[in-house]
């Protein structure tokens, strides 16, 4: 483990945090409290519907805290989001989705630059796709993708990085390759911050940060996954599997079809 | 043969509809692309019916008649951006409350008595009407169109692949919509009068559509569609001239006879694929990735 | 406000515009959900190819919509099973595909289109029993679908909005637009089809009270919209669109404004109301036309209007049902025409398929009255496109295309360019207004004879201000065959014709107008003639490349405005003499004429 009490400043810090979408009349998420330092990785667990998303459009700024503190000292946070959010008709290759990483520390009317170019095959390389660069995006399986939209935060080049479910529905080779990227970037004295389902995951990490539209826990994974906060993270949605510690979630189904935004 | 090939050009009438169609052509080849992406052919479509009250007030109140359709465009274009806010309509249905309104609002104002005659014939320009100030003109609007979709060109193709996270990488689509919106009003106002809407909308759609069936690339995309769009624009008007077919319809119908061909060819590409995928052809170079890509 | 109702036109049109609202609430939401907008306004609109093969072949106007519309159908739902094909891209494609395909058969095949142009914006007046028909196939097709598959399509509507194409809802869509094209018309379809499902979309999101809605908005819309259509003289496509329009934006501002506090529906619900009531208070003032004791006579164009008016003078009282800025050829009678003619004890027509459209007038309001044809006694008349066969001639080209103009052995309407015919007419309109007036048989007789007199005394002017020109030197080129009794009256030559057909649909071809170049400059023809009332870009192109003139303006289908010289008969044969002196002498030569 890298030296990181060291590191006084953390990346991000919040006191109380809360977020409300425009429209909406309560709070999508309240009370979070809680920090990233460089180096450290931290899992957000919730479930669907509990702010995770929130919290990450907070962070890059999309959304404007409603109430509470927030000290976030990186310039722009690079999000690493799900990839099926992606279009996968767009004509566009891995390297040239890499390279949109670039475009964050830019102005808006710079374009990306040789250095740029070789940072995103740089960055493909690191996520075992070099060979992939010129293949379309929509043609590339799902690990494969993730691994494109995490090449891509890391052209960003930015100290934090937010991961929405990563893991998610990947094939096993792309999981273990970027459960090793992500130590690797940690190491680097990178702060991670990722949400995610599973618990177990979230007990090898650094932190973990439990939210489930208010903080229910925040700490080390050791002292803080408790039975009784994993349910009050999960609500009714949590199975016991027989076994000793292990517990599976299952993830509700979205109820309003009507909002099938896009 | 060669006489069939450069009589018609030797008319000034075919000479200039060709020189208005090429810079059309560069217009549509770039921003047709984004608008094919973007899945504005609606608004491409529609567009240029919202000139209608416009140019029915214009000639009421004694103004100009392209600032009256310029003002229409304008007032179009904003409120179908306004009305596409709304999350649970959706771009499409915001085109078709706006563009139903302003054309209703515009055959009520034409009825006046002292509204002049004619004036939807502004939607039905004529390609060989074209003259030295439409080329002009659509010269200089070819070269802002180039030079702002060179400009922005990243801040597209992020807020277009993933529109959710685009601001996060600090380019937010709602001023990028809002400059392609314009592009389509400018591009409107431009091309109408002297093209008429049908072709208008055939030029804008047509290349960049059949482009992407060819393309797996936003750049080759776009040179795709230039090329379609004046060898669509060539064959038009050589049938224009030698079979004597209406101009501005011949070329649309050859940009859309362009546009069956190049989904066709994509079409056979793709039973081709499949074929020999099926019976374990060209293993050594497909198969790899195809391993890859299933994991 | 409710005497419209009894009128028989009237009620049909409600009747169908109930039909579409039912349609309207069980597909408009469907449309809505899955993205259809596009294809639901592309859908009506590329009727027109068909439109123009009805009317060019002599079928239906119907059937070739539903016909035309059906291709489309057929063609996007096979487009559409290809999920990386953007749907907008193609359904615009195939849009401008069908569009493209009716220039070329009304600009290159059949050299006409009838009635194109009048069923973009719908009319009262097309509401025929086939239409009807239409629209109760089209209401029970919709709820026997809904029925059986709204399921299905509940199921596979949410998960992806774009893309999934039921081809069943595909055809139905297509039949519900052609049902809605008498009504709204092409362009407006979607005033009955979208945009009343996007208005409750706004307040509910439970399907069958969404639909339930829907189809009460869209009734609501529709009965109100046809009411004031009546009210106010309008096509009721236009009326209905801008209604909608309102009832939306309101509801809209209504919605954002409550948001935060959640109290959107109800006070939705209010401002819907507010404006239904708001619409039928502007509907209801409406004020009735005062009888006059006056013979009154109903005249359809702006050229027979001048006549009667010269003619009857303070005796009669004329309805002219065409103002200068209509177009004659494919007018759509309005509602409030009918009761000009209902009111009238004659109806004058020009005849010659000219005003074509007046039969449905006399049908429609029951009316009793004489209908005088002036075109019935003619002492001149010339086959249609005269002018341009007997060029084709002199110069010995063998025209490949020769044939496609209107077919030989009609006569042109526009007789009243020969003033022996208008004066032929002069008589005609006198005879009867004095058998239905015989009171004032002194007055219309002797306004009868004054209007002879000047009719010759401005033919006698037209003839030797022309007959300064050398005969060799007259020659000249329209915008449309128009002017062939002038021309051939006062022996001026039409050497061509700009284009093709005479309406906005029409298009040159590359070939025609290279070869009118050619022509113009061979001849050296001096000036060509835009008309008044058509798209005049064209004219001026050609007059710049051939060094030619295009200043002056011919009066060919329609008068100028009422207050002006041009404003009559006479008027408007001076200012067309003056014009072409003027234009063929290069400006050098002008001549003054009295009337």
């Amino acid at each position: 483990m890298p030296d990181r009490n060291l590191s006084s400043d953390p990346l991000v810090r919040s006191n109380r945090l809360a977020a409300r979408y425009p429209a909406a009349s309560v709070p999508a998420i309240s009370s979070i409290t809680f920090a990233v330092e460089a180096g450290q990785r931290v899992a957000l667990l919730g479930p669907n519907g509990g702010g995770k998303s929130t919290l990450f459009r907070v962070l890059t700024g999309e959304l404007a805290p409603s109430s509470g503190e927030l000290e976030i000292s990186v310039a722009r946070p690079a999000l690493v989001p799900q990839s099926e959010q992606s279009r996968l008709d767009y004509p566009v290759s891995a390297l040239d989705v890499a390279l949109m990483g670039s475009v964050s520390r830019l102005p808006w009317w710079r374009r990306p630059s040789r250095a740029d170019r070789v940072l995103a095959r740089e960055s493909l390389r690191r996520v075992g796709l070099e060979s992939e660069a010129n293949t379309s995006f929509g043609e590339l399986s799902g690990g494969q993708r993730q691994r494109v939209l995490v090449a891509r935060a890391l052209v960003q080049d930015s100290p934090l990085l937010l991961l929405d479910e990563p893991f998610a529905g990947i094939d096993l080779p792309s999981a273990a390759l970027l459960a090793e990227l992500f130590n690797e970037l940690a190491s680097e004295g990178r702060g991670l911050l990722m949400a995610t389902h599973d618990v177990e995951q979230a007990r090898s990490w650094d932190l973990v940060l439990c939210c489930n539209r208010v903080q229910i826990a925040f700490g080390d994974p050791a002292t803080v996954l408790t039975r009784e906060v994993i349910e009050r993270t999960y609500g009714a949605s949590l199975v016991a599997l027989p076994g000793d510690r292990s517990l599976a979630i299952t993830p509700p189904h979205h109820h309003d079809h009507f909002e099938a935004d896009r | 043969m060669i006489n069939w090939l450069l009589e018609p050009l030797r008319e000034p009438i075919v000479a200039r509809s060709l020189i208005e169609l090429a810079l059309l052509g560069l217009i549509s080849g770039t921003l047709g692309c984004w608008i094919v992406l973007a899945g504005r052919a609606y608004s491409a479509e529609s567009l240029a019916h919202s000139m209608l009250p416009g140019l029915v007030g214009a000639a009421l109140l004694g103004l100009p008649l392209v600032l009256g359709g310029a003002i229409g465009l304008a007032v179009g274009a904003s409120l179908i951006a306004l009305v596409g806010r709304i999350k649970v309509l959706g771009s499409e249905v915001a085109v078709s409350v706006v563009i139903t309104s302003l054309v209703g609002a515009g055959v009520l104002l034409g009825l006046a008595p002292t509204t002049p005659a004619g004036l939807s014939g502004i939607l039905f320009g004529d390609l060989l009407a074209v003259g030295a100030g439409d080329i002009a003109l659509a010269g200089g609007f070819a070269v802002i169109v180039l030079a702002v979709l060179f400009v922005l060109h990243e801040g597209l193709l992020v807020a277009g692949f993933d529109r959710l996270n685009a601001t996060a990488l600090g380019r937010s689509p709602a001023p990028l919509d809002l400059a392609l919106a314009l592009l389509l009003a400018g591009a409107t106002l431009v091309a109408v009068q002297a093209l008429g809407n049908l072709l208008v909308v055939a030029i804008l759609v047509g290349p960049a559509a059949s482009a992407r069936l060819l393309s797996a690339r936003i750049g080759p995309m776009m040179l795709a569609a230039v090329g379609v769009a004046w060898a669509a624009s060539l064959v038009g008007l050589y049938a224009s001239y030698h079979a004597e077919l209406a101009a501005g319809a011949a070329v649309t119908c050859a940009l859309v006879v362009a546009f069956l061909a190049a989904l066709l060819a994509r079409s056979l590409r793709e039973a081709v694929a499949s074929d020999s995928r099926r019976r374990g052809r060209g293993a050594q170079s497909r198969g790899l990735r195809l391993r890859s890509r299933r994991a | 406000m409710f005497e419209s109702f009894a009128l028989p036109f009237f009620q049909r049109g409600i009747v169908e515009i109930l039909l579409l609202a039912s349609v309207s609430g069980l597909l408009g939401v469907w449309i809505v959900l899955r993205g259809l907008a596009f294809y639901a306004h592309a859908v009506g609109t590329a009727a027109v190819p068909g439109l123009v093969l009805a009317d060019g072949l002599g079928f239906s106007a119907l059937l070739g919509a539903f016909g035309a519309a059906l291709v489309m159908a057929a063609i996007v739902a096979l487009l559409l099973r290809r999920r990386s094909l953007g749907s907008d891209s193609a359904t615009s494609l195939v849009l401008a595909g069908a569009l493209a395909l009716g220039v070329i058969l009304a600009s290159d095949v059949f050299g006409s289109q009838g009635s194109v142009d009048r069923l973009l914006f719908g009319s009262l007046l097309a509401i025929g029993t086939p239409e009807l028909l239409l629209a109760a196939a089209a209401a029970l097709a919709a709820v026997a679908a809904t029925t059986i598959f709204g399921p299905r399509w509940l199921a596979a509507g949410f998960a992806d909005r774009r893309g999934s194409s039921d081809p069943l809802l595909i055809g139905l869509i297509a039949l519900a637009a052609v049902a809605a094209l008498a009504a709204v018309g092409a362009l407006l379809a979607t005033a009955i089809l979208v945009v009343p499902a996007a208005t409750t979309r706004l307040i509910t999101n439970r399907l069958p009270l969404w639909q339930l809605t829907t189809a009460a908005l869209a009734a609501a819309e529709g009965v109100v919209g046809m009411t004031l259509a009546y009210q106010l003289n309008v096509p009721p496509g236009a009326a209905i669109a801008v209604l909608a329009g309102i009832v939306f934006a309101l509801v809209a501002v209504a919605g954002v404004i409550h948001q935060r506090r959640r109290k959107l529906a109800p006070l939705a619900l209010t401002m819907l109301g507010l404006s239904g009531f708001l619409v039928v208070g502007c509907a209801s003032d409406g004020g009735g036309a005062g009888s006059s004791p006056k013979l009154t006579v109903t005249a359809t164009t702006t050229q027979v209007g001048d006549l009667v008016r010269e003619v009857g003078g303070d005796a009669v009282s004329v309805n002219q049902i065409l103002t200068p800025n209509s177009e004659a050829h494919d007018y759509e009678p309005r509602p409030r025409d009918i009761g000009a003619v209902a009111d009238s004890k004659i109806v004058f027509t020009s005849g010659l398929g000219l005003d074509a459209w007046s039969a449905k007038l006399l049908k429609e309001s029951g009316s009793k009255a004489e209908v005088v044809d002036l075109s019935s006694e003619l002492p001149v008349s010339h086959p249609t496109g005269a002018g341009q066969r007997q060029s084709d001639q002199e110069q010995g080209a063998d025209d490949p295309v020769a044939g496609q103009g209107p077919a030989s052995g009609e006569i042109d309407p526009h007789w009243w360019h020969d003033l022996l015919n208008l004066e032929a007419a002069t008589t005609v309109v006198e005879t009867a207004l004095i058998l239905a007036d015989p009171a004032a048989k002194d007055q219309i007789s002797a306004n009868a004879e004054a209007y002879r007199a000047e009719i010759r005394a401005v033919d006698e002017e037209i003839r030797a201000c022309l007959e300064k020109v050398p005969a060799q030197k007259r020659l000249i080129v329209t915008d449309h065959d128009a002017v062939i009794y002038f021309t051939e009256r006062y022996g001026v030559t039409s050497v061509g014709a700009v284009f093709p057909a005479t309406s906005t649909q029409g298009q040159a071809s590359a070939g025609e107008v290279a070869a009118l170049e050619k022509l113009i400059r061979e001849k050296q023809v001096e000036a060509i003639f835009p008309e008044s009332s058509l798209n005049r870009a064209l004219a001026e192109r050609i007059a710049s490349d051939t060094g030619a003139s295009s200043e002056y303006t011919l009066y060919g289908d329609t008068l100028g405005a009422a207050s002006s010289a041009e404003g009559t008969v006479l008027g408007a044969e001076a200012a067309n003499a003056k014009a072409i002196v003027a234009g063929i002498t290069g400006g050098k030569q002008r001549c003054l004429i009295e009337t």
